[in-house]
């Protein structure tokens, strides 16, 4: 070294390093290629690929997401480094909160990464399930950090109401329900506009459909069986509906009774709701024997009958009624921590750009 | 034919009549034919707005729920704020070159596509942030065609400053205005967006989903955002923003009326039936 040199002046190569990873990420240049490349992905994302594809290929990709990530930092660094120690002014402060508010976007989406649950719960109208359960949803995602204490209580269908009105609007479905547990339940309606919060766990309308209360006696009459059997709401062709048990790719049998009961045949049933009375119509069963291979559809069905609602009819060999029609609901239910500082800081950002706008139009020249 | 849609039609003929005359007066370069296309735009205002105001009484629901009905209200706001930015200054007339005959094609595009009101709004548009949402998307589409105009005014004043555009202000003010304009449809767009997302979480509980209407919006935001960058952090000016106006209008154009015939998304349950 030279003598005459300060050794604060050695040129680290480690400050020198992070000068250069500071210099990166503080570029103009680096907010404006990737500003350009996320509007390249979104382009992409709804010509070349779409929906689902565009989902599995960009949007929910790590790399995509990186490059939000990096914007969020970029702007952190290339905006925040600037302003810093500078007057503040109307057109700084709608700026700050404008960049800001990416910072916290990103902030709230993590947040909420680690500690979300989402389940999408299935009930029929008086069934209660517990919300600890995993088995009591459909199907259910949730963070590496979410405690899974955090769900308590139990959830009650009580009754779903069609073509319910508020204030002359038809919200066509609304669920009342009872959520909580001992004495802390909370009751209420939950129709499309309208969730029902608890305990940070909100409860969203999701789909429903019916459900037949389906009896099988033998030839003499006698009970064998009942179960609830939910229907599927199959959208045709000239936008009617049939209501039948199968999949949502289409009508189909199942195991009847279903286990652990001992399963006697294949059971399809279809039902035609009636147009003059709530919960009334016709009931269409089918029967094929349980050892039939492949599609039953391609079989033809060893027995068909057709009874009305709370009535009997001999199908081959046994009896079968549906007593009763039911609604099955599917409600979204959501604990999402993060949203809320998303949502806040959405408002945040817009109110930094009009700000913004505003000083500047003061600002002779703009 | 019932009156709502006599009214309509005959905004679309004197729109028609505006776009011809502003174009001939482009060709001609006579500033008469400009005058004659705004008295014709406003003349064509007055049914435009006389049809909105009918269907919307004939049934009490909102008309923009469809997307015809998108489209009317769209190009209503657009002429609107043209009529203004007319009446403030008599000097931005050749405005009207690019603005109306976009609004004849796009309003005659929705009339091909009318259908009779719908009498009850579905349940999740029964929302009060559907007025949010349109008025942002409304006001920021006229916003940037306002500009966009300019854009186009920026670069007939720019080729040819004599004759029939001395009288224009200079390539400067223009500019600015212009600029104006993008920002203020930068907000609105902003706006559309962020009512958007709260809208979306009331309905379904999340407020981002990547649909395609939504990436759309979202490219929307991003090509002005883009613009704006560009003109304060890299100090671009003049042409190449007057040219970036004009492509960026497109964009505009497919990413609100365009997608939803080429895409099935959650907005076609949500919002348009098609």
């Amino acid at each position: 070294m030279d003598k005459n040199e300060s050794p604060g002046r050695t040129a680290d190569p480690r400050s020198g390093t992070l000068q250069k990873v500071k210099n990166f990420l503080s570029s103009s240049k680096l907010a404006m290629t990737l500003l350009v490349v996320i509007l390249a992905c979104c382009v992409t994302g709804v010509t070349v690929f779409r929906d689902k594809r565009a989902w599995e290929l960009i949007f929910s990709t790590f790399w995509f997401n990186g490059i939000l990530i990096l914007l969020v930092v970029n702007v952190s660094f290339c905006f925040f480094g600037r302003i810093w120690g500078r007057k503040l002014t109307m057109i700084s402060l709608g700026m700050i909160l404008f960049h800001l508010s990416f910072v916290a976007i990103l902030g709230g989406i993590v947040y909420n990464s680690f500690f979300y649950f989402r389940g999408l719960m299935r009930l029929t109208e008086g069934e209660t399930l517990p919300n600890r359960e995993l088995q009591s949803y459909d199907s259910s995602d949730r963070g590496r950090l979410f405690n899974i204490s955090t769900l308590k209580g139990e959830t009650t269908l009580i009754k779903m109401h069609a073509n319910y009105k508020v204030d002359g609007d038809n919200k066509r479905a609304a669920y009342e329900v009872e959520v909580g547990e001992g004495g802390l339940k909370k009751h209420g309606i939950v129709y499309l506009t309208e969730s029902l919060e608890h305990r940070g766990f909100r409860y969203f309308n999701d789909r429903e459909g019916y459900s037949l209360l389906v009896i099988l006696y033998d030839s003499e009459g006698n009970e064998l069986y009942g179960a609830h059997v939910p229907l599927q709401s199959l959208r045709q062709k000239d936008n009617t509906y049939i209501y039948s048990t199968g999949t949502k790719d289409g009508p189909g049998s199942f195991p009847f009774p279903q286990e652990p009961a001992k399963p006697l045949i294949a059971l399809q049933a279809s039902y035609v709701p009636s147009p003059l009375k709530e919960r009334a119509g016709d009931v269409f069963f089918s029967i094929w024997p349980l050892d039939v291979s492949g599609p039953r559809q391609a079989v033809k069905a060893t027995a068909e009958g057709k009874a009305a609602i709370g009535e009997k009819v001999r199908v081959g060999d046994y009896y079968l009624s549906a007593q009763e029609v039911r609604y099955w609901v599917g409600m979204s239910m959501r604990y999402e921590p993060g949203k809320p500082i998303v949502l806040a800081s959405l408002w945040v950002g817009f109110v930094g750009i009009v700000i913004t706008f505003i000083g500047r139009l003061r600002r002779r020249g703009m | 034919m019932k009156l709502e849609y006599l009214l309509f039609w005959i905004a679309v003929g004197l729109y028609g009549v505006s776009a011809c005359s502003y174009i001939f007066g482009l060709i001609s370069k006579k500033e008469k034919l400009f005058t004659f296309g705004l008295y014709s735009a406003l003349a064509g205002f007055v049914p435009h707005l006389s049809s909105i105001g009918r269907r919307w009484m004939e049934t009490g629901v909102e008309p923009f729920i469809t997307i015809s009905e998108s489209i009317t209200f769209g190009i209503f706001m657009s002429v609107l704020i043209f009529l203004i930015v007319q009446s403030a200054s008599s000097k931005v007339r050749p405005m009207g070159v690019l603005v109306m005959p976009v609004a004849f094609v796009l309003m005659g595009w929705a009339g091909t596509l009318v259908k009779d009101a719908a009498t009850q709004l579905v349940p999740a548009l029964q929302s009060w942030w559907i007025w949010v949402h349109i008025i942002g998307a409304a006001t920021g589409f006229g916003s940037v065609l306002a500009a966009a105009g300019l854009g186009l005014m920026y670069l007939l004043k720019d080729k040819s400053p004599g004759g029939a555009y001395e009288k224009l202000p200079d390539v400067q003010s223009i500019d600015n205005l212009s600029y104006r304009f993008v920002a203020g449809g930068f907000i609105m767009y902003g706006l559309m967006i962020v009512s958007g997302a709260f809208w979306a979480n009331d309905v379904k509980g999340t407020y981002w989903n990547w649909d395609p209407v939504e990436v759309w919006s979202l490219i929307s935001w991003l090509t002005y955002g883009i613009y704006l960058h560009l003109r304060i952090t890299f100090g671009w000016r003049g042409r190449r923003l007057a040219w970036y106006s004009l492509i960026a209008l497109a964009a505009m154009i497919i990413s609100y009326w365009g997608v939803p015939f080429a895409a099935e998304t959650f907005h076609s349950g949500f919002r348009i039936e098609h």
